[in-house]
């Protein structure tokens, strides 16, 4: 039965907006007032008409004690007219008991208004026989023995009325005192209650965005799928808002990628169509001529003309190769080898186009370098796409620095690629490792960096970036030294 | 044609290219100078002015581009005809912009070259008449 209340209320918290929990909150507390409200109110009127009967008491008590002085002046000077006045106070007052009759016996309770009632009118009669034989002696203490039965009785009520007024009056206190601070817990818990549900999932939220602004729409994608049948309160309702917004751009950064592979797929083919053409034209011309001159020609010349052709074949061999090893996909394949090996080999991917633009190429590697366990065509990538950056950083021509050498506590080799290009500019230096962030407008994917940034990681290295504007960038890339004892 | 030989530049950094073409265009009867080097043609040409220039885009120091701009800037009657293993639509339409005659993607045939070397030589004739 509990678990079943348990379970409705959990059902209930979820379906519930934050303004209808309020509401509930608001009208919740407004009922506990009102009843505190309602109970203090017939309280005070209790009291109120206690103090009312208290009042009417004490004139009842005060007649009795007139009735029984009068009593007393009749035995100390025997005047008939002491006894009248006894009597007429007496009758006053059993008038008054008989009046307020009703009220009396809600208040004293019957058994004590009818002793009352019953005391009075025995010492009234005691007193008419008194009137009528005075010299009787055994009237006298029977009339005295009901006298002070009646004082008594009504002192011993007013003090108790007045006792009860007291009570009554500290339970009214202490009550108020009590709802105040119940209202004040109260309101306390609700207050808490709901800057806890919110800031908790503002929180969510916030992380939510960050992970969004940090382009890690997939993570935050599913956050709707798991509070699906959660929350469907304001919050819940902009947190799958948010969730929605990121599967829509995970899906537009799909399509996106697609679009860029394309364009990069393009500028690829354009760069090979470039690269292959030089060397395919002078077959062309060499062939030409040989089949044009072949006559003529003694047959060192027909001889030359071939090595010539086969020179050409050998230099479309050699890109088409680097081309394969260069866009190959594969799993990072970790293989023990020398760091000053894979450099030379990078570099000679894109010799020529160096050379084309003018850059001096300076290496400083120390003769003796430790072994590293890199994917070799991955880390090459890495290596071209800093060259093709320097490249294009330094379209006039420049230098292009590649310091390689030992971290201090030689667990690291740390690589420097640095030019004297233009620079970066310190707004966009933070991003130049974020997917698709690129400077070159259609011409980059902003994809390399990101591809390097991730090989890196995924060697447990580390890669970075330093640039001053018209002065040049420096990248400094980690890598773990291989450790043999440790692999084995 | 008998009085004024037509002469010819030819900037190429394939050494190939320029082995290859100067005898064949020798043998048509011009005037043929080979250069592999930008600066040294663009020096040459300010020490001789040529008729035709054939160059191509790409090259070490001073591309073909700006090679060809400073030619027709310096003698806006000479016939620039461009060779280039990069073509792209960007490139064709700057060069045609700038008053290239022809415009070639490697790999060419000899043909092709004699036949836009012919159709220099006549809007060249064509002109001094």
């Amino acid at each position: 039965m509990k678990n079943k209340l348990y379970l409705y209320l959990k059902e209930l918290n979820k379906k519930l907006s934050i303004r209808q929990k309020i509401n509930f909150a608001i009208l919740f507390e407004a009922t506990i007032i009102a009843a505190i409200s309602i109970f203090i109110f017939l309280t005070v009127r209790t009291l109120l008409s206690k103090v009312k009967f208290v009042e009417q008491f004490d004139n009842i008590n005060i007649y009795f004690l007139e009735m029984r002085k009068a009593e007393k002046n009749y035995f100390l000077y025997h005047d008939i007219n002491s006894l009248i006045e006894a009597y007429n106070k007496g009758k006053f007052v059993a008038g008054e008991l008989n009046k307020n009759r009703k009220v009396l016996i809600h208040i004293l309770t019957k058994k004590i208004y009818n002793t009352l009632n019953y005391t009075l009118n025995n010492y009234l009669t005691t007193l008419q026989k008194i009137k009528r034989s005075p010299k009787d002696k055994k009237y006298t203490s029977s009339l005295r023995e009901y006298g002070h039965k009646l004082t008594d009785l009504s002192i011993h009520l007013i003090k108790r009325e007045r006792k009860k007024i007291n009570k009554i009056i500290h339970h009214v206190t202490l009550m108020i005192l009590m709802s105040l601070f119940g209202i004040f817990l109260a309101h306390m818990l609700t207050w808490r209650y709901f800057s806890y549900v919110l800031t908790k999932k503002l929180i969510k939220m916030k992380k939510m965005t960050n992970e969004v602004a940090q382009g890690r729409f997939h993570e935050v994608s599913l956050i709707q799928s798991k509070i699906k049948d959660n929350v469907q309160d304001e919050v819940g309702i902009v947190i799958t808002a948010i969730s929605k917004m990121a599967k829509e751009l995970e899906k537009r950064e799909e399509q996106l990628l697609q679009a860029k592979k394309l364009v990069s797929l393009g500028v690829l083919i354009s760069g090979v169509a470039h690269e292959l053409g030089n060397p395919l034209n002078n077959i062309s011309m060499l062939s030409e001529g040989f089949l044009t001159y072949y006559d003529s020609l003694s047959d060192e010349e027909k001889k030359k003309f071939m090595q010539d052709i086969q020179e050409q074949a050998d230099r479309i061999k050699k890109i088409v190769r680097n081309l394969l090893d260069f866009s190959r996909q594969k799993k990072p394949e970790l293989k023990v080898c020398k760091l000053e090996e894979v450099i030379e080999k990078s570099l000679a991917l894109v010799e020529n186009q160096l050379k084309i633009s003018n850059i001096k190429v300076h290496k400083n590697f120390p003769s003796s370098l430790p072994n590293v366990q890199i994917d070799e065509d991955q880390i090459q990538q890495v290596l071209v796409n800093l060259y093709t950056n320097a490249m294009q950083a330094m379209s006039k021509g420049g230098d292009l620095f590649i310091d390689v050498f030992t971290s201090d506590t030689k667990n690291n080799i740390i690589i420097k690629v640095r030019d004297t290009g233009i620079g970066i500019n310190p707004e966009t230096l933070p991003h130049i490792f974020d997917p698709f962030f690129t400077t070159k407008g259609t011409k980059g994917t902003g994809l390399g960096l990101s591809v390097s940034y991730g090989i890196i990681r995924q060697h447990n290295g580390k890669i970075s970036v330093e640039s001053e504007q018209e002065k040049g960038t420096t990248f400094t890339i980690e890598l773990p030294v291989y450790q043999e004892n440790k692999e084995e | 044609m008998d009085n004024t030989q037509i002469s010819i530049l030819i900037l190429d950094d394939e050494p190939i290219v320029t082995k290859r073409l100067k005898p064949s265009l020798q043998k048509k009867g011009y005037l043929v100078e080979t250069f592999t080097k930008s600066i040294d043609a663009i020096n040459r040409f300010k020490e001789k002015p040529f008729d035709i220039v054939i160059t191509d885009l790409k090259m070490e120091g001073m591309d073909g581009m700006e090679f060809l701009t400073q030619v027709k800037e310096m003698r806006p009657e000479t016939e620039v005809i461009v060779i280039t293993g990069f073509a792209t639509m960007d490139t064709a339409k700057e060069s045609f912009q700038k008053g290239v005659l022809d415009f070639l993607a490697k790999p060419f045939k000899l043909s092709e070259i004699h036949e836009a070397v012919a159709k220099a030589e006549k809007k060249i004739l064509d002109q001094k008449e």
